[in-house]
């Protein structure tokens, strides 16, 4: 009896299987956006993906099913984090997850991820253990893709050849000091960009990181003056620039800076600020110079959307969408073990560059992939791209008070 | 060394208008007012969207955002605590909650990203190796002030006489004839104008974000205990020692250990001498 009943229980399965698959396919496809949305690399990460959801949709969908988007706040707290992709995953039933800023937050959540067998495309988080999971651990973690930023060693990587071949190269500094917040991200880039730039011949005269919470820098901006640096390499995300660029402003402190500054990638920080950001170079992805065909469409269609320029989640979360529509189309199914190879095999031509993705899933850097922009606040919060050179838009100013120091020093 | 002096004395200067203003609400009503660093934080804020969103002039909208918070102390001593006063620990819990509400009232209003208050001094000064921003020296100049005319009024006015008849036998100066409500309300209006000024002189070096009310909170009561809770010499001096200490610790080891440095001082205080420095019997 039992050798009649297996087979034939198999069957019915199958069929009840192939019907709901069938059913399945009128639904649309769940798109889970999981976001600190009380900041702006959380709403831009939010609306932009919006952005690209409207154009697939527009197109006629994937596989014939229509996009739709369900958001969670993940905070900067890895408990809500954790409990944002639970709900994502578990009430929401979403076929992939896109998001991320805080690399503690991604960290927390991954186990849950891949318990839950949902594809997760991060847009926000630079630590470089989050793709570490999927080299040590194929099987449970393939799921976990990044595609945006470039991970903290690759930063560490491009700080460096800008310090090198822009602050020694052009300017002529040779001493400069690393200052950062005491973060995840942080830690892995720091030792990684100080032996960088002393193997190309700059000396670093301090290194040291603080506490994000901290709102005065003026002792730590005072030993970075006593230590002769005549250049500070600033680390921030999640501590508040706004304040360090201001206090390194008001007492003129004498030396140029520039850096990784999340916050002074903000459209509004030079306003936001007074103005007080005028000479600092912060790295960004995106910016409205036509790096690629699709840069300015996507900048203007973003500024036309939402009155305000975009930030580095907007390009990840906008191109990881268009990157998994893809793989999904090429896999001809949303079941994630058939996407997973295909999103492997991604060579997309997005906003930023070329994504190309790493044998552990990480967003390749490099020429002609996806590079590190050094831009430049200048008046009346302009923003000029000075380093990579092949894509400079023109001269690195120094601070005002350094130029009026140097000038009554001849 | 030099700027240990005078960085030191900045940092000191703003924990005293934090830590008296905390101090003589504790001392005249015995209010343990945990709403103090919302003080702090909607001096700041109402300085922001005064000078920003609606364009005043900086000394008009400083002026009116300290008399606001102020306004904004007397009417919460009415409605919200002088109901609960019977009970201690109602009126702890009660500040607590208006100091929450301040944080998400603000995160909902403004987000979470830090707000810019143009400063009133701009230039910058620079002598013997020392680089300050004009702002800095004006918060030091108008905490030294504030602390005087303070002292002023309490020591010279019948105003000041009836809070530290109070202050002292709260049953015997009733008795006397002094309104001791209304002089609540007066003593938390002051208490809350002296913290706003701290916020709106500080908040252009500073922070002005959702969460700015914590640490000056945490700074005025270790302050307070260190000094003796309800003294006000105690707190100055308590500033005194506490704004040098961290200076030197952030100048000569590292400025992530400054936190550190007035937990200790607590710690110490509480264990050694319970009463505080000035303080004449132990608060807890």
């Amino acid at each position: 009896m039992r050798h009649l009943t297996t087979p034939l229980a198999l069957a019915a399965l199958a069929l009840l299987a192939g019907g709901m698959a069938a059913a399945a396919e009128e639904k649309p496809i769940v798109i889970g956006i999981t976001a600190a949305i009380q900041l702006q690399v959380g709403r831009d990460t939010v609306d932009a993906a919006q952005i690209a959801i409207d154009e697939v949709n527009a197109a006629g969908g994937v596989l014939g099913r229509k996009l739709t988007m369900v958001v969670a706040d993940e905070t900067m707290d890895p408990q809500q984090g954790v409990a944002a992709v639970k709900k994502l995953t578990a009430d929401d039933h979403v076929d992939v997850l896109i998001g991320g800023y805080n690399s503690g937050v991604t960290l927390a959540q991954e186990p849950h991820i891949a318990d839950a067998r949902t594809i997760y495309l991060g847009v926000g988080a630079a630590s470089p253990s989050i793709t570490d999971f999927v080299k040590k651990n194929y099987k449970r973690f393939k799921y976990i893709f990044r595609v945006n930023p470039i991970n903290a060693v690759h930063q560490a990587e491009q700080v460096a050849g800008f310090v090198v071949g822009k602050v020694k190269g052009d300017l002529g500094y040779r001493t400069i000091a690393i200052v950062g917040e005491n973060a995840k991200w942080v830690q892995d880039l720091a030792p990684v960009l100080k032996s960088t730039v002393e193997e190309g011949g700059v000396k670093v005269a301090m290194l040291e990181l603080f506490d994000p919470d901290m709102s005065d820098f003026s002792p730590l901006l005072s030993q970075v003056k006593d230590s002769g640096a005549q250049f500070l390499v600033i680390l921030v995300s999640h501590a508040n620039s706004d304040v360090f660029v201001k206090q390194w402003y008001d007492a003129k402190f004498p030396m140029a800076i520039g850096g990784i500054d999340v916050k002074g990638q903000d459209p509004d920080f030079f306003s936001r600020i007074g103005g007080k950001s005028i000479a600092e170079t912060v790295t960004n992805g995106l910016l409205a110079e036509p790096l690629t065909p699709k840069t300015m469409p996507f900048w203007n269609a973003f500024n036309a959307r939402y009155k305000r320029p975009p930030v580095y989640t907007a390009p990840g979360a906008y191109d990881a969408l268009h990157i998994y529509a893809e793989a999904v189309d090429r896999a001809q199914s949303t079941d994630p073990d058939k996407v997973v190879p295909e999103l492997e095999k991604t060579r997309y031509l997005g906003t930023q560059g070329t994504y190309v993705f790493t044998d552990d899933h990480d967003v390749k850097p490099g020429p002609g992939l996806i590079n590190l922009l050094f831009v430049q606040w200048q008046e009346n919060g302009k923003r000029v791209i000075v380093w990579p050179k092949e894509l400079a838009t023109g001269k690195m100013i120094l601070p005002p008070w350094i130029n009026q120091r140097a000038d009554a020093a001849k | 060394m030099f700027n240990i002096l005078v960085y030191g004395a900045v940092t000191s200067a703003i924990y005293a208008m934090l830590a008296v203003g905390f101090t003589l609400i504790f001392g005249v009503a015995r209010i343990l007012n945990l709403a103090h660093g919302a003080f702090y934080g909607l001096g700041a804020y109402a300085a922001y969207v005064m000078t920003g969103p609606l364009h005043w002039p900086l000394p008009l909208a400083a002026v009116a955002a300290v008399l606001l918070v102020a306004g904004f102390g007397a009417a919460m001593e009415r409605v919200l605590v002088r109901p609960l006063r019977q009970s201690a620990l109602a009126v702890l819990m009660i500040t607590l909650a208006v100091a929450l509400i301040f944080e998400q009232g603000m995160f909902l209003l403004f987000g979470s990203e830090a707000r810019n208050v143009p400063a009133f001094v701009t230039d910058t000064w620079t002598y013997s190796g020392l680089d300050i921003s004009g702002q800095r020296l004006l918060t030091l100049a108008v905490g030294v002030l504030v602390l005087c005319l303070l002292y002023l009024f309490i020591q010279k006015t019948r105003a000041g006489a009836a809070i530290l008849a109070i202050s002292q036998d709260p049953e015997g100066a009733q008795y006397m004839g002094i309104p001791a409500n209304r002089l609540y309300s007066l003593v938390m209006a002051l208490s809350a104008g002296i913290a706003a000024t701290a916020g709106v002189l500080t908040a252009p070096f500073l922070t002005v974000q959702p969460t700015m009310d914590l640490l000056p909170m945490v700074k005025a009561f270790a302050i307070v205990i260190v000094g003796g809770l309800g003294s006000i010499p105690g707190s100055i001096l308590a500033a005194l020692l506490l704004g040098y200490s961290e200076t030197v610790v952030a100048y000569t080891v590292s400025p992530a250990w400054t936190e550190i440095v007035s937990l200790i001082a607590v710690l110490l205080t509480l264990i050694l001498r319970p009463a505080g420095l000035l303080g004449k019997r132990a608060a807890f």
